[in-house]
């Protein structure tokens, strides 16, 4: 079975999801995964289907587009990848954030350096409202860091960055959150 | 670090709950600004199998288990710091009462306390525990000898902290022991009279001890604990201020009902940091973990301080009418939220209340609103007792001794631990103030009403019997 994957983008107002998940099912696909965010004032939404027969998916883009287009919304329809996925690598989860006066560059700046490790970001919460104001110009990371990677050089080189954009950077592995916040 | 199963670390899996930001700031926040940190590690180290033909022989094997004991404490306690971003402040070793482990003569035991700071020097610690005795009931030799060696031991070592268990619920006061310990008390601060009487800093006189302290000067390693054991002392008097700061101001028509459960709340998430560094430490030195001792520890830092809760509270100082029922709802906030937290919680856990090591405390003796009678009251609700107390240089052995006994009757009759730290300042009055630098913070000293009246009652010696269980009131 391949499954197919839609991503939907537009001003956030009530009956979105209502919307792309009846199409759906009219078209006889099976719900799977359904991942929503709101971003200011904008909604985008992913939503992973899938249909035994497979058909092609023309048909569903043009009913897709039928029903959500007057809405204002713009949608990207595609079969998913069947190839092999990226494997993880055993990994421990830490948590970085970052915070300072506000400048073009911040997450690419960070993430430059993630990449670079071979850390991979599970979750990602950045908001920039300018100005000085380090808690208005805040970045929280959620990685996962491979076990292989050398933390203390990763930490080294986190904090370095962190000097050279202001930035106040904090590395701590996410057990310690748990710990104070769950039950 | 090798890891235990039961807090095995794990790649965030898909289903594992994203944090949620306000989780992630406001941890960032109470170790930023709110002194959030784990104020003691403390590795327990017995030392009954160190027992040789000779007290030269005993201190030899006690140095160098210790060294290998204790060899990594504070690299992996360096580690566990970094990797969870939670500062480990103090790192520190028990050992078991030397009076028990080395029953020696007097000369002898200034040299096992030698012995024990050349071991915590070597080994990196700030304190070592232990130099203890435990004489509610009577004295052996070694028991003698110890109290004996202390004033000399204090003066003449840095790191070496001494304890000494005069009282218990079971046993009674050995008011023989509280009389010896009021002299040695004296001998002591005139020994380190040029630093204030700092020695005494080091000395605490218990009732009702428990085994499993981790914090100085009462920690030593009781004779029913393991071979080896992490004991952790958390502390975040700052936390539980700004949490109730925080919770009047978004709302405040909170009554003291709600106050004591965001007490509770601050107590839990503050015991749950230290446990799971402490299972950490422990699991990376192969050393069983004992306890959390939750104590509101401060230290004499704006924004560190037990006595800024009471303001929270809506006092205007701690010492006030009213002050011994906030302090009993605080305590008792904290006993509730740690017992939740962690099914190991020991040590002294409650709040202290150390007048020199607080500076929201010490400005309140220094402005009279706070008198050493109403600190007596409060220890019968807090934790621990008369902690950190200066007083003038020539209080006599006797009425030093007569504080101690009352301190020791609180603890006995309620069936808690009870303690005095008191420092007679040698040269130095009522009013003057004594400095006994770092965390032993500076303090005015307080004054003694009716002292030098006490004499007749403390020569007379004996055992006060233990107290009725029954015909509670």
């Amino acid at each position: 079975v391949r499954k197919i994957i839609v991503s939907v983008l537009g001003l956030d107002r009530p009956g979105i999801i209502a919307a792309v998940s009846e199409v759906l099912f009219r078209n006889k696909y099976n719900l799977e995964d359904v991942s929503q965010t709101i971003l200011q004032t904008e909604f985008a939404g992913v939503f992973i289907a899938s249909r035994p027969d497979s058909p092609e998916i023309g048909e569903l883009g043009h009913r897709l587009r039928e029903k959500i287009a007057p809405m204002g919304l713009s949608f990207l329809l595609q079969e998913m990848e069947t190839g092999e996925a990226w494997r993880f690598p055993e990994s421990e989860p830490f948590v970085i954030t970052a915070m300072g006066p506000d400048r073009p560059g911040l997450v690419s700046g960070i993430t430059g350096l993630l990449a670079r490790f071979d850390i991979n970001i599970s979750n990602l919460k950045a908001v920039f409202r300018g100005g000085d104001n380090p808690n208005e110009n805040t970045m929280i990371y959620e990685v996962d860091i491979p076990v292989s990677v050398d933390k203390t050089s990763f930490r080294e080189a986190l904090y370095e960055r962190g000097r050279e954009m202001r930035l106040e950077v904090s590395l701590q592995h996410r057990e310690i959150f748990e710990a104070i916040h769950r039950i | 670090l090798s890891e235990n199963k039961e807090f095995r670390p794990v790649a965030q899996d898909q289903n594992s709950p994203m944090l949620t930001h306000i989780e992630i700031l406001s941890t960032l926040e109470m170790l930023k600004n709110e002194h959030l940190d784990v104020r003691t590690v403390t590795l327990g180290i017995s030392l009954f199998d160190c027992a040789g033909d000779g007290p030269d022989k005993f201190a030899d094997r006690m140095v160098s288990k210790i060294g290998i004991i204790a060899r990594d404490l504070v690299k992996v306690c360096d580690e566990v710091a970094i990797r969870y971003g939670i500062p480990i402040v103090n790192k520190r070793i028990a050992v078991s009462p030397i009076a028990a482990a080395c029953a020696c003569g007097p000369h002898q035991m200034v040299e096992v306390a030698r012995a024990m700071d050349r071991a915590a020097k070597a080994v990196g610690v700030d304190f070592i525990g232990g130099f203890s005795a435990l004489v509610e009931k009577g004295f052996t030799k070694g028991d003698h000898a110890l109290i004996e060696a202390i004033p000399e031991a204090l003066a003449t070592t840095e790191h070496v902290c001494s304890s000494i268990n005069v009282a218990s619920t079971r046993a009674g006061i050995n008011m023989d022991a509280v009389y010896l310990m009021g002299k040695t008390i004296k001998k002591t601060a005139e020994l380190t009279g040029e630093r204030d009487g700092v020695g005494c800093a080091k000395l605490c006189v218990f009732a009702n001890i428990p085994e499993d302290v981790p914090f100085m000067a009462g920690a030593y390693l009781g004779v029913g604990e393991p071979e080896a054991v992490i004991n952790v002392g958390v502390s975040g008097p700052g936390v539980v201020k700004k949490a109730l700061d925080r919770a009047r101001e978004a709302n405040p028509g909170l009554d003291l009902g709600q106050l004591s459960e965001v007490i509770k709340h601050t107590a839990f998430k503050v015991t749950k940091v230290g446990e799971l560094i402490g299972r950490r430490v422990a699991d990376a030195l192969g050393a069983p973990f004992g306890v959390v001792d939750l104590s509101l520890a401060p230290t004499p830092t704006s924004g560190d301080s037990v006595g800024e809760i009471f303001e929270s509270l809506g006092l205007a100082s701690i010492g006030v009418p009213g002050s011994t029922a906030a302090l009993a709802l605080i305590n008792d906030a904290v006993k509730k939220g740690g017992a939740f937290a962690s099914s190991y919680v020991g040590g002294l856990s409650g709040a202290f209340i150390p007048v020199s090591e607080d500076l929201n405390i010490a400005e309140s003796a220094r402005r009279g609103f706070l008198s050493l009678e109403k600190l007596e009251a409060m220890t019968s609700v807090c934790s621990v007792g008369l902690d950190m107390v200066a007083l003038a240089g020539d209080t006599s052995a006797e009425t030093l001794a007569a504080i101690i006994a009352d301190e020791m009757a609180i603890g006995v009759t309620n069936k808690k631990t009870t303690a005095a730290r008191l420092i007679p300042v040698p040269g130095k009055k009522a009013g003057e103030k004594a400095f006994f630098g770092g965390l032993l913070g500076e303090a005015t000293i307080i004054r003694t009403p009716g002292a030098e009246n006490s004499g007749e009652f403390i020569s007379l010696g004996g055992r006060i019997p233990a107290p009725i269980q029954s015909l509670t009131n």
